[in-house]
């Protein structure tokens, strides 16, 4: 049996820093398949697709569709080969229609010379259909949820009538429904006779939903696999090169004081029916870690804005070690010893341009004054070198940050924020894009904070990170807080039933129950009776 | 005074006077939509009111001259845009350097063709033709603020409408908004979003081409400098009409008025001459912070 797809001895060398991103390498894929290709971010995983999807050539090797060989200079031309890509980062007009974005590059005219909207709609509703997905083809991409969203990337694919599907990191950004609903479409495509190509790290998902898999590390193929025959620790140890470890050793400390608490913080903008945040209350103390979670669009963004001083508080107080710091400014928070680790690192947390020496003392170059007022060189660059040693970053003092990989900029912030902890540190969505051992080194670094007997603040969309480390889980939804538990109740917190939580099927703190007080209690106590705070 | 006759000069100038500002943000506005503030207007316009009068006097033919007017001026806004979307370089600068060097190559090539740096005056130049219809002349207010204009203020009108057809209703104006909303859109999808702002600043070229013949072709003469800042005038313009054509043009009617009030009061009104001459600037700062404060107002419901 011929493959659908042949990609062999694919070479492409970057020579900005004559980097070999992918060497030598050779991918199968057959039709009806889903294949999922791992490897670490820089393992080569995305060079390869977008040599695949025309965005990048290669410097040598050939590409095979049905034994016939392909150049792909463009996507344009990847279109026409029936191949199609849908990235990890959403490229959708805000402003347009599902429709819109749909159509866009291959609109249907009408009198050879016109847009013809009402046929685009109609065209697109039948993708919409024939695939059981469920959008409005009117919609406006800014009324939609991110899983909607990516929704409206796979049809943009099949209405060009791709038969080959490469999906970036699809599930990164999705909520456990959300995957569920993903992967029960992807096997219909698959059964349609569509093959899809599913660029992971997340080793479970590859396990559920794969056939095959390759295995890529450091540029080259490190295996290929039927799913069947591998489990998620061989995967593992294929994709490092060592054994990882999937369980961190969570011992909690004899301390609890609270030292941040937040009392019926509520968060309005004008013009605005619902508050963004609705009567927030939860502390956290000493040796915990609060880990708090919700999809996209419910809060998250908003609490770390509030948390941190970048976003005022309509009521309710902030309590900081008992002192009222509701109204203080990001700046005089930091001068009371808050540390921050935000969710954006390259506009929030560094400034791009600047050498990784100043990115490390934006936050306190104050300390490091001469008596004349001057920044003391000397001293800087020796807490500087000492943190590049002791954190591991790939750089050196005067390279601009923005040169750096994600990784590596993430650890300058860390080394930032961690190196002068007093007893409160916020992580915002912290290994967002990063890989297994970055995000590792993160989760080390978290947790010897917390051993410390810092109060650690996690905001955090990703579940297994949140229920991996977190003492404490808060899900928002719709502003509100509709959970908190403490992880330990093993039982009841499972991935499917915290998803439950974010996409609001279910509120342990809800006031409008309809059977009255009575149901509400009757209800907490089965629920466990846990959090009834406010 | 009478009211009437007080209104009659006031619209029947404040429609051709305009024009350009109505040209000129047509043609960015196309720009502007497809993600890219394009400053270059005035150095455009002067180009364009420089090379068509130039042209129509060398050839004798006013047509000509138009013609040859606007091609130099979009061979000067694909310099500008070349160098901008090719080179990438940073566009406030290449488009202040337009500006400049549109002020300065003016001036060199009258100095080079005329041996002068002041007024050209050409005698003999037939001037532009006008739409008379007698019998709807008559018409109080309408009669003035539709006929007995030169062809080119029509062309303006003409130029609201086909740009409403070309942003809204053909592909090319959808992906033309899709470039300024999400470039990564339009490159996933295929296409190359680097051809559309060329093609924005290409028709802004045309546009503030067609502007500038205006200025000096219905004096017959070019002043050093004509487009005297009407140019960042339309920028404002374009803001002020929300981006749209036809806000456009109620944006530049008030800018028209305007002007056609501060030239109309320094007849009549015994006001300081200098504040007359401010009040079309006055206009555009009150203009500019009414929209700013719009936008501020509105922002929460926006998002």
């Amino acid at each position: 049996m011929t493959p659908y797809l042949k990609m062999q001895n694919i070479t492409k060398v970057y020579p900005a820093n004559n980097l070999k991103a992918n060497d030598t390498v050779n991918l199968e894929v057959f039709k009806g398949e889903i294949h999922a290709l791992v490897g670490e971010n820089g393992a080569g995983k995305t060079t390869l697709m977008n040599i695949l999807y025309g965005l990048e050539q290669p410097d040598s090797g050939a590409i095979y569709l049905n034994g016939t060989e392909v150049r792909i200079g463009s996507p344009m031309v990847a279109h026409q080969h029936g191949i199609g890509m849908v990235h990890q980062h959403f490229k959708l007009i805000q402003e347009f229609t599902v429709a819109e974005n749909v159509v866009l590059g291959m609109e249907p005219l009408r009198g050879k010379l016109f847009f013809d909207r009402r046929q685009a709609e109609q065209t697109v509703a039948e993708v919409i259909e024939e695939n059981n997905f469920h959008l409005s083809p009117a919609a406006r991409i800014s009324e939609l949820s991110v899983g909607q969203m990516q929704q409206v990337e796979i049809v943009k694919m099949l209405y060009r009538r791709a038969d080959l599907l490469i999906l970036d990191e699809p599930t990164s950004v999705l909520t456990e429904q959300e995957i569920q609903r993903l992967f029960k479409t992807l096997r219909y495509l698959a059964g349609q006779g569509k093959t899809i190509i599913l660029i992971t790290h997340k080793l479970g998902e590859v396990k559920s939903i794969s056939d095959r898999i390759t295995v890529m590390r450091k540029g080259e193929v490190a295996a290929v696999r039927e799913t069947a025959e591998v489990d998620e620790y061989e995967l593992s140890r294929l994709m490092v090169g060592k054994r990882i470890m999937l369980d961190f050793d969570k011992e909690v400390g004899f301390c609890s004081e609270p030292i941040l608490s937040l009392q019926q913080v509520t968060a309005a903008r004008k013009h605005q029916d619902r508050p963004l945040l609705d009567n927030i209350s939860f502390s956290a103390s000493t040796c915990e870690i609060v880990g708090i979670t919700g999809v996209a669009g419910n809060g998250l963004s908003e609490l770390e804005d509030v948390i941190s001083g970048l976003m005022p508080v309509s009521s309710g107080t902030i309590l900081y070690n008992d002192i009222d710091v509701t109204h203080m400014s990001a700046m005089e928070l930091r001068k009371t010893g808050f540390s921050y680790v935000p969710t954006d690192r390259l506009k929030r947390g560094s400034s791009l341009a600047s050498s990784i020496r100043e990115n490390m003392i934006i936050t306190n170059h104050h300390d490091y004054l001469t008596r004349g007022g001057l920044l003391d060189g000397k001293r800087i660059e020796s807490h500087v070198e000492e943190l590049i040693a002791g954190y591991q970053i790939d750089g050196r003092a005067g390279m601009p940050i923005g040169t750096l990989s994600g990784g590596n900029i993430q650890k300058v912030i860390l080394a930032r924020e961690l190196e002068k902890v007093r007893d409160l540190v916020l992580f915002a969505e912290p290994t967002w894009g990063l890989d297994v051992a970055g995000s590792e080194f993160i989760y080390q670094k978290i947790l010897d904070v917390r051993k410390r007997g810092a109060a650690v603040i996690l905001i955090s969309s990703n579940l297994d990170e949140i229920l991996a480390i977190a003492d404490t889980v808060i899900v928002l939804y719709r502003g509100r807080i509709v959970m908190k538990r403490p992880v330990r109740d093993d039982a009841v917190l499972s991935r499917e039933r915290i998803g439950e939580y974010m996409l609001g099927l279910k509120d342990d703190f809800s006031a409008a129950i309809p059977a009255g007080a009575g149901g509400f209690l009757e209800r907490a106590a089965e629920e466990g009776g846990e959090g009834y705070s406010r | 005074m009478n009211s009437g006759e007080f209104s009659i000069p006031i619209i029947h100038n404040t429609v051709s006077i305009m024009t350009p500002f109505l040209l000129a943000g047509i043609g960015g506005l196309m720009t502007e939509l497809a993600g890219m503030l394009n400053i270059a207007l005035e150095g455009l316009i002067l180009i364009g009111a420089f090379f068509s009068v130039v042209f129509a006097a060398y050839t004798g033919s006013l047509m000509l001259g138009i013609l040859l007017g606007i091609l130099t001026t979009m061979l000067f806004a694909y310099i500008f845009g070349a160098v901008t979307l090719y080179l990438k370089a940073n566009v406030f600068i290449t488009g202040l350097a337009a500006n400049l060097l549109a002020g300065g190559l003016t001036t060199v090539l009258s100095f080079y063709l005329f041996g002068t740096k002041g007024v050209l005056r050409f005698e003999g130049l037939p001037s532009l033709p006008v739409l008379r219809i007698p019998a709807l002349h008559g018409i109080p207010v309408i009669g003035d603020l539709l006929f007995g204009h030169n062809i080119l203020v029509y062309f303006g009108w003409a130029s609201v409408l086909l740009a409403w057809i070309l942003i809204y209703k053909t592909p090319f104006g959808f992906r033309l908004r899709g470039t300024g909303s999400n470039p990564e859109a339009i490159e996933a999808a295929g296409l190359k979003p680097g051809n559309y702002q060329m093609a924005g600043i290409l028709i802004s070229g045309l546009t503030c081409g067609l502007a500038g013949a205006i200025l000096t072709l219905n004096l017959g003469a070019y002043v050093p400098n004509i487009s005297s800042g009407r140019g960042w005038i339309a920028l404002v313009v374009i803001y002020l009409g929300g981006r749209t054509p036809f806000g456009i043009l109620g944006a530049s009617f008030v800018f028209g008025l305007a002007e056609s009030l501060s030239n109309y009061a320094q007849g009549y009104l015994d006001i300081p001459a200098d504040f007359i001459l401010a009040f079309p600037y006055i206009i555009t700062v009150t203009a500019m912070v009414i929209v700013s404060i719009i936008k501020y107002k509105t922002q929460g419901d926006s998002k």
